[in-house]
């Protein structure tokens, strides 16, 4: 038929045409297939946006609430520009640095926290004399406590390394709260010497010089977490020292081991001893002699790594060095863990529900679990960070049972984040016992004049 | 044709003359050569498709790439895996509530409790060492929360934290205890509807507390100095931020903010969240309240009942029932609203001082509707991320400046230092926070 059409010689050509144009056709649609999925093709959209598209038709998600505020009489502030999702913006390209970098201090003067301070005991007497309303002591027994923490005012390395940090805040706000405790969060850095591990120095000076009716100031590692909400710190106990850290006499002055103690957490006293101890400790901390300085901490101290001069090594080494100026007011605590290493701990959660009570603060119920080499915020840690972030979450959720308690909840598990109740509801609120006597503790009672 | 010369050439070996047969192959061979061609062809553009889509290059790495290099990509690949583990891990999707039961209760916050007032009276007059008021001024309990789980991106983390330590500098100062939370109590009231569960345990739990402050975890303290002024409400119960010709005259949907409140604990208000809380009941019920609200309220765009449109139609319709004891607060900012406000701190900051609360220097900037912890909001994630961060740092000024400090710009997470240090310090009478 085709035959009678064309003609013998035309159908040849014709079926030449159509050989050739089979692979035209072919390699055009190929083309199309490539670019569209590359490129997209404007609004005929990329094959994503289709699937997209098509899911969204029959997914049943109920469209988020859109709560589009206008206050009445603001100039119109609808969105003009393109929206764009937080995922595509870097943060880096919003900050603005309006000044000129400071200048280096000389490098050849020695590195100072701060001009000498030399009568601080008389001056914050007399302050205190002063403003009898601010006082140092809460009670006879109870001291005035800053607790002070922090971290970089940037967005962590790891992505989700901000919600553990917002978590191990919301669990000393909770431990600061039920103690009457007061709390800092310091997000800046004061001193770009004293960057990393050593920016404490700066800022833990600052706060006791600023705040004289600060009897003690707690400095605790952000990566560390209250696990016994009950335990109150002995204080009397700590009546003739000036530093309390956790830690083993005979390892700190004995072995020189760089973990004899740690800086962690730890209890200063407000009182010139403390401002000197800071000045005695700085000089390791600024960069450019903190390798070196770590180099002789590595070779003076037990089984200490070679890397950078650190706090804790630092102090360790000034402890034994000038133990006869220092060694007398320092208590290195180790009946109960004002700093609990995580990796003994965190795995016997359960059992310690089962066997024993918060109150405890020791091995039995450890007041505080730290995540030493965990490091959530950065991009490397010591250890792999599933197990870290698992047993964090688990620390948290042993700590929160012991605040949920109060108002009658808990978690399902120390693995799981939701709560279930632990007791009915009832009208009678205020006839529940308080368990661990939280809530109303006698050291936060206050007094009441008798006129 | 070259090739066909050649191949008749060889076919004609014998006679010259190319036979049947030999025309025959030289056919087929035409045509295997364009099979082949086209073969070549295809295969050209499956590679290539290939290699942009899988990646052909994968199979033969980069012989210089480094072990660190490898290290940190295989430390990343874990790190978004697990991210992505522990965001879809209880993402907040609990049970879904009881089809049966919701149809015919209406939801209570718990057993109906009367008799609060007296029995709180009782409590303080057991218990003189809590006592309600401190030298003089009511204890205040400030709450907020934010979810249990990840945001949908790190930096709705990050600002959530800034957010904490904004709230928890300002109690310092001000002596104010804070609860975060961070638990959901309870799977129906879900969301913005969580805060009423939450400040109603936490009053029956804290008798010695006089004012529950809600404040939501968008919203910032940008007048680190102002004291709110509690003398203002003795005779009121709730004080929020609102207008009350929008509230009574055009019914809008925005007349008053939730996001900043005062809840005095007493029966009254264990009564208001009683009779605040039905519309949140999740599922069917929050659904068709929010077709109530949207027909009712000025302005309300089509979505699910929220507690804010709750409340006003709920004052709106039983106003002779609430609102003697409510104030309607809008003579400083105890909510507000960013956009307007963050462009101006530079000028706030060069012509007036903390302490005012009011448009001059407002006590709170309330982020509405940026939604930091989504993966994105109403409003320019950018615009949104910079004022955040300007708000920040504003009210980190003033924090910083007792100690010496400043940030480089309000936009700037670095800080420089603006007084010399002394060795006399306490020789000025300069004092952060107040006496307690």
């Amino acid at each position: 038929m085709l035959e009678r059409c064309f003609g013998g010689r035309r159908l040849l050509k014709v079926k030449r045409l159509l050989r050739n144009g089979k692979l035209t056709l072919l390699c055009l649609a190929l083309t199309v297939v490539v670019i569209r999925g590359y490129l997209g093709a404007g609004k005929f959209g990329t094959p994503q946006q289709d699937f997209r598209e098509i899911r969204n038709r029959f997914s049943r998600r109920q469209a988020e609430p859109r709560r589009v505020l206008e206050e009445a009489g603001a100039g119109a502030g609808a969105a003009a520009e393109e929206k764009r999702s937080y995922g595509d913006v870097d943060i880096k390209t919003i900050w603005i640095d309006e000044d000129e970098e400071p200048e280096r201090s000389d490098p050849n003067r020695p590195y100072t926290l701060g001009p000498k301070i030399s009568d601080w005991d008389e001056r914050r007497a007399r302050w205190l004399k002063k403003n009898p309303n601010c006082p140092n002591f809460l009670r006879p027994d109870k001291p005035r406590v800053l607790l002070a923490t922090g971290s970089s005012p940037k967005p962590c390395e790891n992505p989700v390394g901000d919600h553990y940090l917002l978590k191990a805040l919301k669990n000393k706000i909770d431990y600061c709260r039920l103690h009457g405790i007061e709390i800092f969060y310091n997000m800046a850095l004061l001193d770009a010497e004293m960057a990393g591990f050593w920016a404490k120095l700066p800022l833990i000076r600052k706060l006791l010089i600023s705040h004289p009716d600060i009897e003690f100031l707690w400095w605790m590692d952000s990566d560390a977490m209250f696990t016994d909400m009950a335990f109150e710190i002995p204080w009397e106990r700590y009546r003739d020292s000036n530093f309390v850290m956790h830690g083993w006499d005979h390892m700190v002055y004995g072995q020189k081991n760089w973990i004899g103690l740690n800086t962690g957490s730890f209890l200063l006293r407000n009182c010139q001893w403390s401002l000197d101890i800071l000045d005695a400790w700085a000089p390791m901390g600024p960069l450019k002699v903190r390798e070196e300085a770590g180099k002789m901490l590595a070779r003076e101290l037990k089984d200490r790594p070679p890397f950078e001069a650190d706090d804790q090594s630092a102090i360790v080494y000034l402890l034994v060095k000038e133990k006869d100026k220092w060694a007398d007011k320092v208590y290195l605590e180790s009946a109960y863990y004002l700093h609990g290493y995580w990796g003994i701990l965190v795995d016997r959660f359960e059992e310690m529900m089962e066997n024993y009570h918060p109150g405890l603060g020791d091995h039995r119920w450890p007041l505080v679990t730290h995540f030493v080499g965990c490091k959530p915020c950065g991009k490397f840690g010591d250890y792999p960070v599933e197990r870290c972030l698992k047993q964090m979450d688990r620390a948290f959720n042993f700590a929160d049972n012991q605040v949920l308690q109060i108002y009658g909840f808990m978690h399902k598990s120390l693995d799981n984040r939701k709560v279930k109740r632990t007791r009915n509801e009832t009208d009678k609120p205020l006839e529940i016992k308080d368990k661990f006597g939280l809530i109303h503790p006698a050291f936060k009672a206050v007094k009441v004049s008798s006129s | 044709m070259g090739h066909l010369t050649g191949l008749n050439r060889f076919s004609a070996a014998g006679d010259g003359l190319p036979t049947a047969a030999a025309r025959h192959r030289a056919t087929r061979s035409r045509r295997g050569f364009g099979n082949i061609r086209l073969t070549i062809i295809c295969a050209l553009i499956t590679i290539l498709v290939l290699r942009g889509t899988v990646g052909v290059n994968r199979i033969f790495p980069d012989a210089a790439a480094t072990t660190a290099e490898a290290e940190l990509h295989r430390l990343v690949q874990e790190a978004n895996l697990l991210t992505a583990k522990i965001r879809s891990d209880d993402d907040g999707s609990d049970d879904p509530p009881d089809e049966k039961s919701e149809s015919n209760s209406t939801y209570i916050l718990g057993p109906k409790i009367s008799g609060w007032d007296g029995a709180r009276k009782t409590w303080l007059h057991r218990n003189p060492n809590f006592p309600s008021h401190v030298n003089g001024e009511a204890r205040v309990l400030l709450v907020t929360g934010s979810p249990p789980t990840p945001c949908d991106n790190s930096i709705g983390d990050h600002y959530l934290l800034k957010s904490v330590k904004n709230k928890i500098d300002y109690y310092w100062i001000h002596g104010i205890q804070i609860v975060y939370n961070l638990a959901h109590l309870d799977a129906k009231l879900t969301g913005y509807w969580a805060k009423l569960l939450l400040i109603r345990r936490l009053m029956l739990a804290h008798p010695e507390v006089e004012w529950i402050w809600w404040i939501d975890s968008d919203a910032m303290f940008t007048d680190m100095a102002f004291e709110i002024p509690f003398q203002k409400y003795n005779h009121h119960n709730l004080v929020l931020h609102g207008y009350p010709d929008l509230l009574f005259d055009q019914k809008s949907w925005i007349a008053l903010n939730t996001g900043s409140f005062l809840l005095r604990n007493c029966q009254w208000s264990l009564d208001l969240l009683d009779a605040w809380a039905p519309m949140g009941l999740r599922g069917r019920v929050r659904d068709e309240a929010g077709k109530i609200l949207m027909k009712n309220l000025e302005g309300r765009p089509a979505f699910e009942a929220d507690d804010q449109s709750a409340l006003i139609y709920l004052l709106i319709t039983r106003k002779d029932e609430w609102m003697d004891k409510i104030f309607v607060e809008n003579s400083y900012y105890l909510h507000g609203y960013w956009v307007g406000l963050v462009d101006k701190y530079e000028e706030m900051a060069g012509k007036y001082h903390p302490g005012l609360g009011d448009e001059r220097w407002p006590f709170g900037t309330h982020f509405v509707g940026c939604k930091p912890c989504n993966s994105y909001g109403d409003y320019p994630a950018e615009k949104c991320l910079r004022s955040m961060e300007r708000a920040f740092n504003f009210a980190d000024n003033q924090v910083l400046e007792f100690y010496g400090f400043g940030h480089r710009g309000l936009l700037s997470p670095k800080v420089k230092s603006i007084k010399n240090e002394t060795a006399t310090p306490l020789s000025t009478v300069e004092k952060l926070r107040r006496p307690k």
